[in-house]
């Protein structure tokens, strides 16, 4: 509710719209015609126009002998300027330099303008697509084996450290490892089995890389207990909890396993380390 | 009483339609008229003047000088004035649009001369007085008030305002109220001076007139129209840049919201216009008052018809001298905009211009275009109107049977192929007023201009 109080001698230069609109106007120029009448008579009549603007007249308690004419707006003010008044702001700020000159016709760039666009969208969303590829592998492939973890599955050994007809026995990736460093008669003995003989047929060049050295998995192939070096009837090894007898190949003998130790993938990095795993 | 069945066939009686015969003056003023045979006729006098040759500061003086034409000549005030034209029983109109402006008048063939006096007087010595200067100026503003009630003109105005932003295309016919407040004598007189000049007038008739008359009344009349600018200063159209674009007014305690989307279309000269207007046609038409139901032939009308989805459509094409704006009208409730927006798009861009459109759609518009080209023409002043803009876009008069003849040479290809060149992936320019909260985002508008498969 808007409400402008007037004196009635000053009516028509007090009643300032700051919007000037349509209706206001031909308001104004109605209430110039209407103020003579007031006086003339005495009587007011109301004004009601539109907008349901109203002017009454009131008696202010202060100045009794003056009256005063209140012009209020009642209901929903809804003054609308002539549409031909909008005017659609100027964009040039955000214009392609292409289309600046509005005495040009847009026809002429809009192959090149929309093929730069579509070119720029095409491979922002290459790139994109494959920051989100990145991103998404980088977070699921953080549930795949830690560093230390896949360091855990090699095992470097010092081979100096292993003196001759001795076996060593290491923790690797959770099991026994086996390094046993062969005299030349257990070389020979092995290397002269008969492979018909054997459970499982292998012949001991077949198990080395280098005859010196045998490198087995220390997990019987029966129910997977750690056997004892140096022990059994074959010169090699000898399972405790079943019986099972290994020669120094790490091949079954007798006993109730059925296959010859594991031999893991490892190689020698030089004349005195070997890297298995 | 038995009428015999018409003997004539439509291509006889397009062949047979009378010519229009044009002339020149020395001055450069065109005389153009059809013979028709009619006890009455049209007479005017069409003028390449109108909102696009206006600036910023004068906008609206068109639509203002229109109102000042009949108010009193020099050698006839207003009371004289009128006294003239109604003891002949004539009509005297006058319509300003964005590249023409018109004074008209319908009259007894006979009162030919008289008419053409009148209108001469009316045009070149139009009296102007300062009282009526401001007396119209009251009733301007009050029709500026009155326009604001009729929502197609002021969408299809805000479309203009918008895709032609910053060129003198997007001014509208009325003017702004700031104009029509402060635009004075002078400027009106500087308007007429600079634009109301003989090599761009034409006197147009139809009816029962015969040419040679014409001319000699307008030599006797419109001698005197000048041909000469102040310090040679010859307006020029600018061409108009297309922005594509959206506006809203939105106001939710609108009934009803009035939607018009549009794509650059065709200039007046243009081969295309014809397989747009074929296109168009395909298109039609729709008004929930209308009877056909969901049996229209249009596919979207049936459509709209079926699902309620709109309260009436209209698929138009406004050609100017060197751009045009082709698009869709539609007027609907709050609730069903997104639909009509989809399917219009879907229509207009889809049907009309990827494989769909079929050799009976094509058929079909056509036709209508054909019965509806001719069906314009169904009087002395619609003639007289047709004759008028054609010389002034054209400089001369097509015939009904020219148009039939590149009617015929459409083929569904060539409707596939402009309207991929106008409409497929282009921007549209989009106005909106009423209870449009529904309305998609501009960008989802320009996405629906294509479609990802081949």
């Amino acid at each position: 509710m808007m409400s402008i109080a007037a004196r009635r001698s000053a009516i028509g230069t007090c009643l300032q719209f700051t919007k000037p609109t349509v209706n206001a106007s031909v308001f104004s120029r109605l209430v110039k015609d209407f103020v003579p009448a007031a006086s003339a008579n005495g009587k007011v009549p109301h004004l009601i126009s539109r907008v349901n603007h109203i002017i009454r007249p009131v008696r202010d308690p202060l100045l009794s002998s003056q009256f005063y004419f209140r012009s209020e707006f009642t209901g929903a003010t809804g003054i609308r300027l002539a549409h031909t008044d909008i005017k659609v702001p100027d964009f040039s700020d955000y214009r392609r330099p292409e289309v600046q000159d509005p005495n040009k016709s847009s026809q002429d760039s809009s192959e090149a303008r929309k093929v730069f666009s579509y070119l720029v969208t095409g491979a922002t969303t290459v790139v994109t697509v494959y920051a989100a590829k990145t991103v998404v592998s980088q977070f699921v492939s953080s549930m795949s084996a830690s560093a230390d973890v896949l360091a855990l599955s090699k095992i470097e050994v010092k081979l100096a450290d292993i003196p001759e007809g001795r076996n060593m026995t290491f923790k690797w990736r959770g099991k026994p490892l086996f390094v046993r460093h062969r005299t030349e008669k257990e070389i020979a003995t092995e290397e002269g089995v008969n492979l018909g003989e054997l459970r499982d047929p292998q012949h001991d060049k077949d198990r080395v890389q280098n005859p010196k050295w045998v490198i087995v998995l220390g997990v019987c192939t029966h129910l997977g207990c750690v056997p004892i070096a140096n022990a059994g009837d074959y010169g090699g090894y000898y399972c405790p909890c079943h019986g099972s007898h290994y020669d120094a190949s790490g091949r079954i003998r007798k006993g109730p396993a059925p296959l010859n130790l594991e031999v893991p993938f490892y190689e020698f990095v030089d004349e005195d380390t070997v890297v298995v795993g | 009483m038995v009428v015999p069945p018409s003997s004539v066939s439509y291509a006889q009686s397009l062949a047979g339609a009378p010519e229009t015969r044009l002339t020149a003056l020395d001055n450069g003023l065109r005389v153009a008229s059809e013979e028709t045979g009619h006890a009455t006729c049209t007479v005017g006098l069409w003028i390449g003047a109108g909102s696009r040759y206006e600036s910023e500061k004068n906008n609206g003086a068109g639509f203002f000088l229109e109102h000042m034409a009949f108010k009193g000549t020099k050698k006839h005030p207003q009371t004289a004035l009128e006294q003239e034209v109604e003891s002949m029983g004539a009509h005297l109109s006058a319509y300003t649009s964005r590249e023409h402006t018109a004074y008209y008048m319908k009259t007894l063939a006979k009162d030919l001369p008289k008419a053409v006096e009148l209108l001469s007087e009316v045009v070149q010595h139009c009296s102007l007085n300062e009282a009526d200067v401001e007396q119209q100026r009251a009733v301007v503003l009050r029709e500026l008030e009155e326009v604001e009630g009729n929502l197609q003109e002021v969408c299809l105005d805000l479309l203009h305002a918008t895709a032609f932003q910053g060129t003198p295309l997007s001014y509208s016919v009325l003017g702004p109220s700031s104009n029509a407040r402060t635009l004075s004598r002078q400027d009106l007189v500087e308007y007429l001076g600079s634009h109301y000049k003989a090599p761009r007038m034409v006197l147009s008739a139809a009816g029962g007139v015969n040419h040679e008359e014409l001319v000699g009344l307008a030599k006797t009349h419109f001698s005197g129209l000048s041909f000469e600018y102040e310090g040679d200063a010859i307006p020029v159209l600018s061409p108009c840049r297309f922005t594509g674009s959206e506006i809203r007014m939105r106001d939710d305690a609108m009934p009803l919201a009035h939607v018009a989307i549009a794509v650059e279309g065709a200039r007046v000269g243009s081969p295309d216009i014809v397989p747009l207007m074929v296109a168009n046609s395909i298109i039609g038409s729709y008004d929930i008052k209308s009877g056909g139901g969901k049996n229209m032939s249009s596919r979207l009308a049936a459509m709209a018809a079926e699902e309620n989805f709109c309260e009436s459509f209209q698929a138009f094409h406004s050609s100017y001298s060197d751009t045009g704006l082709m698009g869709m009208y539609f007027v609907t409730d709050m609730h069903h905009i997104e639909d009509m927006m989809h399917w219009s798009q879907n229509a207009w861009s889809v049907m009309n211009m990827c494989t769909t459109v079929t050799d009976s759609d094509v058929a079909r518009g056509k036709k209508s275009l054909k019965a509806s080209l001719v069906a314009q023409l169904n009087g002395t002043t619609p003639i007289c109107d047709d004759i008028g803009r054609h010389v002034l876009n054209y400089g001369r008069r097509v015939p009904l049977a020219e148009w039939d003849a590149r009617i015929n040479a459409v083929t569904p290809k060539m409707v596939r192929d402009v309207c991929s060149k106008y409409i497929y992936d282009k921007c549209p320019a989009v106005a909106a007023v009423g209870p449009v909260e529904q309305l998609p985002d501009y960008n989802r508008t320009r996405a629906s201009m294509y479609w990802l498969r081949f």
